[in-house]
């Protein structure tokens, strides 16, 4: 009897978790609610235009909300944004306009530079997606990239907007793989620096980087556990690329796996740290498998395919990954649990490296047309797709990584 | 239960002692120069590769034939092992000669999967290396995942030879 109720509790949730997010109001066709944004007012230029300007780009963004002017709608903000001295003030109240229910009220402060407007702009939008539908929103988020303008791969910044996109390394050399630690403070990246591929964590707001992992053979991969204390990484020091966790405070080694003429890849956690996602090809071809961080027998996910590999394990307990389908490759989205999965990306193009928002909507990843890569925005939920810097970005862009909050 | 319990300390004695002895941690130094790493050597030696060479490999002017692989796939064929059998003899003729090999892989495909098949690749390589009687302790393995293509064309014939094992021999 126990049994069974633990298996219709398991089928509860995954159903739950396959379906639209919930909305505190849900009238809209996709989930999408009507927001009208009229009675937000203030002045029209300089940085409280600009602070509006990029509100309303990051609700309309956010994929929740239709923006009206006036009339019928759902929800609805009141507020302003205005100078005041070298300030920039914000008072924002939000309502559910049936129940005329009061979700936000809060007033805001800050320089008023356009960095700041835009910084506040994006807090403000994902206080009000939190207020209104109770989901983490992802404006505020900040996404790693690499790039290859300058003639070689760097790793880049820029927020979830892409603007005040900035190059971080001048390695001059390759750089692959960021990956944000899970406070946003720190990022780990494999580099050829020493013309061996070796890992490192930077710290952002010092620039100080330190080597973690310059082991003989292969050190790639890494990946923060949601504590941020330790790394999953992919080294080939015993003879063989397997999966191994380093401790960053002791630099003690575990080693997961140990495949013989087998290889491993691309590690990513679950959000609650017990298990790693990564890729193997210890069946011939690569292939998501699942691992507790404690070690023992990987159980496998994908079976459609001749190649799934590039996981990203989101907050909402979804894994997004890279799938050789068809001749393209393509952005699909597994349940762990009961490994249904579906699709996200339309085969007009090569879709990869997924990472997802900390919406556990949208998911950021490469789109490739003509050997010509940018980075690209998928809505899971909506289906639309959206490109992250302008078509006068130069150069091509890859593997993105969306940072946690 | 007094025998047990020193039995059990003598054993965890002994086994402190043994990781003390093995563990080396040797400086590093960038092969580029510029700003100091300060990085974590792992025990070289231990049935896995051995520890890289200190700083920037004195590379010899010799060439040989890059090994071919099958698209996926990090196994040398029959056609491929007279390349391998060219440089053991070379590296039993000449002593003090370390030889690194480098795994590459065709542009396709994720980016991470394919520095773990190149890796495979250059590991496949050395253990014929090894099997023709070189030490495995004179052999290095690099990948370079997708990131360093031989051939910058599109199609099949520049992937078949991006596909590929590089030597490079240095003065040990």
């Amino acid at each position: 009897m126990k049994r069974w109720g633990l298996v219709l509790a398991l089928m509860f949730f995954s159903v739950l978790s396959m379906a639209p997010a919930q909305v505190r109001v849900t009238k809209g066709m996709n989930g999408v609610s009507s927001l009208d944004i009229a009675q937000f007012v203030g002045q029209s230029g300089g940085v409280p235009a600009l602070f509006r300007q990029t509100l309303e780009a990051d609700l309309k963004a956010s994929g929740w909300f239709n923006l009206t002017g006036g009339g019928r709608a759902e929800f609805s903000l009141i507020g302003e944004a205005a100078m005041d001295g070298s300030s920039l003030k914000v008072r924002c109240e939000a309502y559910n306009v049936a129940g005329r229910e009061r979700l936000l009220g809060k007033t805001y402060n800050t320089n008023a530079s356009d960095r700041e407007a835009r910084r506040l702009a994006h807090k403000v939008a994902d206080d009000i997606v939190l207020a209104l539908t109770g989901r983490t929103g992802m404006a505020g988020a900040r996404i790693l990239l690499i790039g290859n303008r300058t003639g070689k791969k760097e790793v880049y910044l820029c927020d979830a907007d892409g603007q005040n996109l900035r190059q971080l390394t001048r390695d001059n050399t390759i750089s692959m793989s960021p990956k944000w630690s899970p406070d946003g403070r720190r990022f780990v990246y494999t580099s050829f620096r020493s013309q061996f591929p070796d890992l490192y964590l930077v710290n952002l707001e010092t620039g100080d980087r330190k080597c973690i992992a310059n082991y003989p053979g292969l050190n790639t991969g890494a990946a923060f556990s949601p504590d941020g204390s330790a790394v999953a990484l992919i080294l080939s020091k015993d003879g063989n690329p397997d999966l191994y966790i380093k401790d960053l405070a002791g630099g003690g080694l575990t080693r997961l796996t140990s495949t013989r003429r087998a290889a491993e890849a691309s590690p990513a956690w679950s959000a609650d740290g017990r298990q790693i996602v990564f890729v193997s090809d210890m069946k011939g071809t690569p292939q998501l498998y699942v691992i507790d961080r404690s070690g023992g027998e990987p159980r496998r996910l994908t079976s459609r395919g001749s190649q799934n590999v590039d996981p990203d394990w989101g907050a909402n307990g979804q894994i997004a990954y890279c799938s050789y389908v068809g001749g393209s490759y393509q952005i699909c989205v597994i349940n762990p649990a009961t490994l249904e999965f579906r699709q996200v990306t339309r085969e007009d193009a090569n879709y990869e490296d997924p990472s997802w928002a900390p919406d556990g909507r949208h998911i950021v990843c490469t789109r490739t047309v003509n050997y010509r890569s940018r980075i690209f925005m998928i809505d899971t939920l909506g289906g639309s797709l959206i490109p992250l810097l302008p078509e006068t970005e130069r150069g091509d862009w890859f593997a993105p990584n969306w940072s946690k909050q | 239960m007094s025998r047990n319990l020193c039995f059990a300390i003598l054993v965890v004695v002994l086994a402190c002692a043994m990781c003390t002895t093995g563990c080396k941690r040797k400086g590093k130094t960038s092969a580029t120069g510029g700003d100091n790493i300060g990085g974590i050597n792992g025990p070289g030696g231990e049935q896995g590769l051995s520890v890289r060479p200190e700083g920037g490999l004195d590379v010899l002017a010799v060439k040989f034939e890059n090994v071919l692989f099958d698209y996926d796939s990090a196994q040398v064929s029959e056609a491929q092992r007279a390349k391998i059998e060219a440089v053991a003899d070379f590296l039993k003729k000449n002593a003090r000669t370390g030889a690194l090999i480098e795994g590459n892989c065709d542009e396709r495909g994720s980016a991470e999967y394919n520095m773990s098949l190149g890796e495979r690749r250059a590991l496949a390589v050395r253990a014929s290396l090894v099997g023709l009687g070189i030490d495995g302790a004179i052999i290095q393995t690099k990948s370079n995942g997708k990131e360093k293509p031989a051939s910058m064309g599109h199609d099949e014939a520049a992937w078949s030879l991006n596909r590929r094992a590089e030597f490079v021999l240095f003065n040990q």
